[in-house]
């Protein structure tokens, strides 16, 4: 089953890849390593669930929306002062993953369940090769490679897109010339969040949330961003994809409890030949 | 004479515990060519940075076309009309010389940000040729050729440029300085430049030395022979 593996793990690491987009924007452009964007996206997915009796479409928007502004907001009042005042990454660190734990208390508190799945339509199923797949998850593949080649657009052939580079590339000149750096850095925030409250959603329809999605979610976004080289949007992708793989196949040909075992070992393995990931670490997009 | 477009007065700045700039002051008129001299470590680039916001000044006042522009962040000031070049990290390296033009015109409307790309270009014919090369695989003369190509872009009333000469082959600084003098003429900006090269006589039209974080000197360049700048300059070598 081959080919079934092959097509598991493209889409594990196609919907992973979501969170590592996140990771890669907030990193990329603000420099600010944001343990907490997981946790703040399995917030939207069960906003997202919980309006989803009501309207589909306006329950994606809930979360989505949601996300973006908690990510833009602790951008402005929090992380960009702290990063103003020479915060290094051991404070982002404990501040993200308090955040985080801000959150998942919230989540406990407000939702009436711990563990939710999304019953969002299937859209039937599509034969590859003679392997049944749903087209759902065809559908949240290509969503997720949608996603990174629209920024790359955006980035390329927008305005804000060019302020986007010259805020990562160099702060301080690009303040000097006058771009609203500090806004770049809530937007980049708030897409941030948003993308990994996507990625929950695709995750929780396909397999289920709980409180504890969002660390998995985010911890695993960030470890793969990093194996791909952090900040960098193509090797994350690349990374993703292969993690995605690493994970399938481990799965089935050794069972479920080895899964994160080859694949934190392959993570280090990686790292120690190269440190700064597959694609180099260049704070750029 | 015209009043000063720009003026600093009492400007003190440290880093930490070493203080940098013990009271400054310091006058630039509408379109002059001002030169800041001074040995190594004379605080030269702490006072334009402190001018342009990106250093945290302790004291003094720093008045620009009127206003009191001490406590105002970069943006703000840039928006009034100052920019700075600065001594280091003065390009977007990662992207092509094009686009590194491209986002210095942002805060200039659109008819105004073709023209001011093509004078970049016919001021620096080697960016034209260059600008699809990503900028940080330019030599280092280029390199300095689009910094100065970012600060003529962004448009300013007045640009601060810390010592573009440093790297330059002696050519190269003359025919700089010459494209300085062509932008005061040509678009009637001020230029306030820090400099260690010597060559600065024959563009500015005053000289403030510079020492230790203090001024030493004020003089109008026909007033001063090359003897007093040199002295300042070997003053630190010893
Ligand atoms: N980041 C810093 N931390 C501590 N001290 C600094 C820092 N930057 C500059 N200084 C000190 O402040 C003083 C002024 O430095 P500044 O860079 O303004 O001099 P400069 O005239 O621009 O010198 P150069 O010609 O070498 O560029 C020096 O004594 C220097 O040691
Ligand atoms: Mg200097």
């Amino acid at each position: 089953m081959i080919l079934n593996g092959i097509i598991t793990g493209l889409i594990m690491g196609g919907i992973l890849s979501l969170p590592v987009l996140g990771v890669a924007v907030i990193y990329g452009i603000t420099g600010i390593p944001n343990f907490a964007i997981g946790v703040i996206g399995v917030f939207g997915g069960f906003l997202t669930w919980y309006f989803l009796s009501f309207n589909m479409g306006i329950a994606i928007l809930v979360g989505v929306v949601f996300c973006f502004a908690i990510g833009y907001i602790i951008q402005r009042i929090l992380l960009t002062p702290i990063s103003e005042r020479g915060g290094d990454s051991t404070l982002f660190f404990i501040v993200t993953v308090s955040l985080g734990f801000v959150f998942e208390g919230l989540m406990r508190a407000i939702f009436p369940r711990p563990s939710i799945s999304l019953a969002l339509p299937r859209i039937g199923t599509i034969n590859i090769a003679g392997v049944t797949v749903e087209g759902f998850k065809i559908f949240a593949l290509l969503f997720a490679l949608g996603t990174l080649v629209i920024i790359r657009l955006l980035e390329e052939h927008t305005e804000i897109g060019k302020s986007w580079q010259a805020t990562s590339q160099n702060l301080k000149l690009a303040k000097l010339i006058g771009i609203k750096t500090n806004r770049v850095f809530s937007i980049a925030s708030g897409i941030g969040c948003a993308l990994a409250c996507v990625g929950a959603i695709f995750w929780g329809s396909l397999y289920n949330l709980n409180l504890m999605t969002g660390w998995d979610l985010g911890f695993l976004g960030f470890i793969i961003a990093v194996v791909g080289g952090i900040g960098n949007i193509w090797g994350g992708i690349i990374s993703a994809l292969i993690m995605g793989m690493v994970m399938s196949f481990s799965g089935y040909l050794l069972g479920g409890m080895w899964q994160s075992v080859i694949l934190y070992f392959i993570v280090i393995l990686v790292l120690i030949v190269a440190p700064k990931g597959i694609l180099g670490s260049e704070r750029s997009l | 004479m015209s009043e000063p477009i720009l003026e600093v007065s009492g400007l003190t700045a440290c880093y930490g515990m070493i203080s940098a700039l013990k009271g400054i002051g310091f006058y630039v008129n509408d379109n002059e060519i001002v030169g800041i001299v001074g040995p190594n470590g004379a605080g030269k680039t702490t006072l334009l940075e402190s001018i342009a916001g990106s250093m945290h000044i302790k004291e003094g006042q720093i008045n620009f076309l009127g206003h009191q522009i001490e406590r105002w962040p970069v943006l703000k000031r840039r928006q009034l009309g100052l920019m700075l070049v600065p001594q280091e990290g003065n390009i977007f390296p990662l992207m092509s010389v094009k686009k590194n033009l491209e986002v210095s015109v942002i805060l200039s409307n659109r008819a105004k940000k073709e023209e001011l790309i093509d004078r970049v270009y016919k001021l620096f014919p080697v960016l034209w040729e260059k600008r699809r090369q990503i900028a940080n695989t330019l030599s280092g003369g280029q390199q300095k050729m689009l910094a100065v190509g970012i600060g003529i872009a962004s448009n300013a009333k007045v640009m601060l440029i810390d010592e573009p000469s440093i790297g330059l082959a002696p050519k190269l600084v003359t025919k700089l300085f010459e494209t300085l003098k062509k932008i005061k003429e040509d678009t009637r900006t001020t230029i306030v430049l820090s400099e260690q090269n010597i060559k600065v006589l024959n563009i500015a039209d005053r000289l403030f030395g510079l020492e230790a974080g203090e001024i030493r000197f004020d003089e109008k360049t026909e007033n001063l022979s090359r003897d007093v700048v040199k002295d300042l300059y070997l003053g630190s070598i010893s």
